[in-house]
């Protein structure tokens, strides 16, 4: 049973602010490029949206991948997050992950995903459709 | 940057020199106009030569976000694209939702303002920073969603963003809109001529620099209370968020002010064929949402079979469904997809086109034009198959019929002649949206008195006259709700909020301090206002327009409608007259309608004065 966050996707809009919260929440700036999760409005083909994050998932390839052992346990939580001040930026999570759960920074100098804010993700608390759950 | 919402920076472009360079926005005149609206008309009242032809290279064209776009302040996601229109030679500012306006601003600007002319097909790609002008052979002629795509497949980036034009714009029609994110449009007055008048097929914007605000951890708890108390719990925003505009066609319907067949009827028999629940019954797909907007009132649509299968668009909207369904004798909610879709498409204001449409349908039955001007097509009112082949004629210019609509409707009536120019209802040129005056006095007033021609986007008193429970044929008090309207959507679209978010004076002044830092309250913000729409009036008055051109078509006098609560109404030459008298002098403008010395010195706008031949 991975701990991330589940999504009823069916129900999202593509507002984004999930993704504005997120940015916010984790880097002190509007910034969706820098959120750490990623809405995809695929329109007109095949008119759906899409959502990106790391579920959390109990395999956790990233943090085998990592070779700087960057991808940490956050003990409370019993979730992956990536320490930014260990991480070197070279995209081995990034293309392990099966899930599209993490990319990297627009900076590309290292890479970004879910954390679940520590405990209370920003997300589920401000979708206004219901569509994010923790 | 600053942390106060703004960028700080514009964008120049030159497409005759092929040069492109950033300055910094001019931070006194931000004060006083905001952004978006204001800030854009202050701009194009300093740049752009007065007599200018909206079509040559001498045209300003500019694409404006506000300090509020791109941060958590909901529906605050729409940038506005303001030039000399094209259509009714007016002032033009016209927005679109979407992702566009936060992408620009992420990508490190306020605001384009492009100038001159491309030597060759040309787009903009502004990423982080910079931009450059890159050839656009590869699009050229191609629709908006093959353009979006292909674009972002030229710049690498899967999710840039593009606004941009179809081929209505490439060929100069004078209804062609902007697209934005393949069904945002910004489609009034033609701006889309005037990209393609430039050469210019689209801007494309990916940014990574994000929107910064003075304290972030305040204003997001601020931005999450608001988020939830004043949008998605506001009753005012209920039948948006279960219907979203194609509500109002059962209003309207009721109200008999729809407009029916060339606005000759105020109700339509089919009108349950186009309604809010064909949509949801029959197209429907899934709820659409622009950026930062917690209501979502667009909805997806696809058809599912029959001759239209295939078809999808977000939407219709209640605009396109009065003036490109019931105004148009169209009773299925399919063939309303199709012509929307082929207006996102080929770039067309489905306002216009299906305005252009149904006087087409009016002449071709009184027999004016024939199967020789339309390609063989038999354009009786209702007929789908014949009217979903619209949007590419007129698109394209084929077809005689085709290429005079491509002008919109008052310059094709005016090239065919014979009598036909009455049977056109605008104001300076621009086609009437879905509401008719017979039902709803206010809306001539509203309609002639709108800054861009006529709009709905300005004031609508049809809320209280045809839909709530004022006296709709009353002329009291018409005056002063367009007055106070058009005075408080000048700051709310300098702002730029969304029309559809119902946020009170004094909120929009607490989101514009969280953002910038600055004092305001509801004074100030109408303060603001009135400087923003004088600053327009007088630009249109440097254009000549007077009072004259405040107008309302003849037929809204002389044609009572048939059926229902309007049955027998009409609005009289002298009501009008009235109401515009009382119009101009809650606006402090003489009887022609210009702006006196001592109002716009009041409005804080001492520094056009001198440019304004009327007041030496």
């Amino acid at each position: 049973m991975s701990k991330g966050l589940k999504a009823d996707v069916e129900k999202c809009t593509g507002c984004q602010i999930c993704a504005i919260v997120c940015s916010a929440h984790h880097t002190g700036k509007f910034n969706p490029s820098e959120s750490r999760i990623n809405v995809l409005d695929m329109f007109p083909e095949p008119g759906e949206v899409k959502l990106n994050y790391c579920i959390h998932c109990d395999e956790h390839p990233c943090v085998e991948a990592c070779p700087a052992e960057a991808i940490k346990l956050n003990e409370e939580l019993g979730v992956y997050y990536v320490d930014r001040e260990e991480c070197t930026g070279c995209g081995a999570c990034v293309e392990v992950c099966p899930y599209d759960g993490c990319w990297m920074d627009p900076s590309e100098s290292y890479a970004i995903k879910c954390d679940l804010c520590g405990g209370t993700p920003q997300c589920v608390e401000v979708c206004p459709k219901g569509v994010l759950k923790r | 940057m600053m942390a106060d919402g703004y960028t700080g920076n514009i964008l120049r472009v030159d497409l005759s020199e092929e040069k492109v360079s950033t300055e910094p926005i001019n931070r006194e005149w931000a004060r006083q106009f905001i952004g978006g609206k204001g800030l854009g008309a202050r701009y194009l009242f300093d740049e752009l030569k007065p007599g200018t032809d909206p079509l040559s290279p001498d045209n300003v064209l500019s694409v404006w976000t506000g300090p509020l776009v791109g941060t958590m302040v909901p529906l605050t996601s729409r940038y506005v694209v303001i030039t000399k229109s094209p259509l009714s030679g007016t002032f033009l500012d016209t927005y679109a939702g979407g992702y566009f306006g936060p992408e620009l601003k992420y990508a490190g600007f306020d605001a384009v303002i492009v100038k001159g002319k491309a030597p060759k097909p040309s787009y903009l790609w502004v990423n982080d920073g910079k931009a450059e002008i890159r050839d656009a052979k590869g699009v050229w002629g191609k629709d908006m969603f093959r353009t979006e795509e292909l674009l972002r497949e030229e710049v690498g980036h899967s999710t840039a963003r593009v606004a941009g034009i179809g081929q209505a714009g490439e060929k100069l029609s004078r209804i062609a809109g902007v697209t934005s994110d393949i069904t945002r449009n910004a489609g009034r007055g033609g701006a889309g001529a005037v990209f393609g008048s430039k050469n210019l097929k689209a801007i494309v914007a990916k940014g990574s620099f994000g929107v910064e605000v003075p304290k972030i951890e305040e204003f997001v708890k601020m931005a999450k209370h608001m988020l939830k108390t004043d949008v998605v719990d506001n009753p005012e925003h209920a039948g948006l968020v279960t219907d979203g505009t194609p509500i109002i066609v059962d209003m309207s319907q009721d109200a008999a002010i729809l407009p029916t067949n060339n606005w000759h009827s105020g109700q339509f028999d089919g009108y349950q064929g186009i309604d809010s629940d064909a949509l949801k019954n029959r197209v429907f797909v899934r709820k659409k949402a622009c950026f930062g907007c917690g209501i979502a009132c667009g909805s997806w649509a696809k058809v599912k079979d029959g001759p239209f299968k295939g078809s999808s668009t977000e939407g219709p909207e209640y605009e396109t469904l009065g003036l490109a369904g019931s105004n148009c004798g169209i009773m299925n909610i399919e063939a309303v997809v199709r012509f929307a879709e082929d207006c996102d498409r080929l770039g067309l204001d489905t306002i216009s086109a299906g305005a252009a449409v149904g006087f087409a349908m009016d002449i071709y039955e009184k027999g004016v034009i024939t199967k020789e001007d339309t390609g063989g097509l038999d354009l009786r009112f209702g007929n789908e198959e014949a009217y979903a082949k619209m949007p590419e004629m007129i698109a394209e210019r084929s077809t005689r019929i085709g290429d005079l609509l491509a002008e919109g409707a008052l310059r094709a009536a005016k090239a065919i002649g014979k009598d036909t120019e009455k049977l056109v209802i605008h104001s300076k040129g621009s086609e009437y949206p879905a509401y008719d005056p017979r039902g709803s006095i206010g809306m001539a007033l509203a309609y002639a008195t709108s800054d861009r021609g006529a709009d709905h986007n300005r004031a609508w008193p049809v809320a209280s006259d045809a839909y709530g429970d004022g006296d709709p044929w009353s002329t009291e008090g018409k005056a002063a709700i367009c007055h106070e309207e058009q005075m408080m959507k000048s700051y709310k679209w300098s702002m730029i909020f969304c029309d559809f978010y119902g946020v009170s004076p004094e909120n929009m002044a607490m989101y514009y301090t969280a953002v910038t830092g600055l004092p305001a309250d509801a004074d100030w913000l109408k303060a603001v206002g009135a400087r923003v729409w004088n600053l327009v009036r007088a630009f249109n008055v440097r254009e000549g327009f007077l009072r004259k051109d405040d107008s309302m078509p003849e037929r809204m006098e002389t044609e009572p409608l048939p059926s229902g609560k309007t049955e027998g109404k009409s609005v009289s030459r002298a009501a009008f007259d009235e109401m515009l008298s009382e119009y101009y002098k809650l606006w402090g403008w003489d009887d022609e309608g210009r702006p006196t010395k001592r109002t716009l010195e009041e409005a804080g706008l001492q520094e056009i004065l001198g440019e304004l031949d009327y007041l030496k």
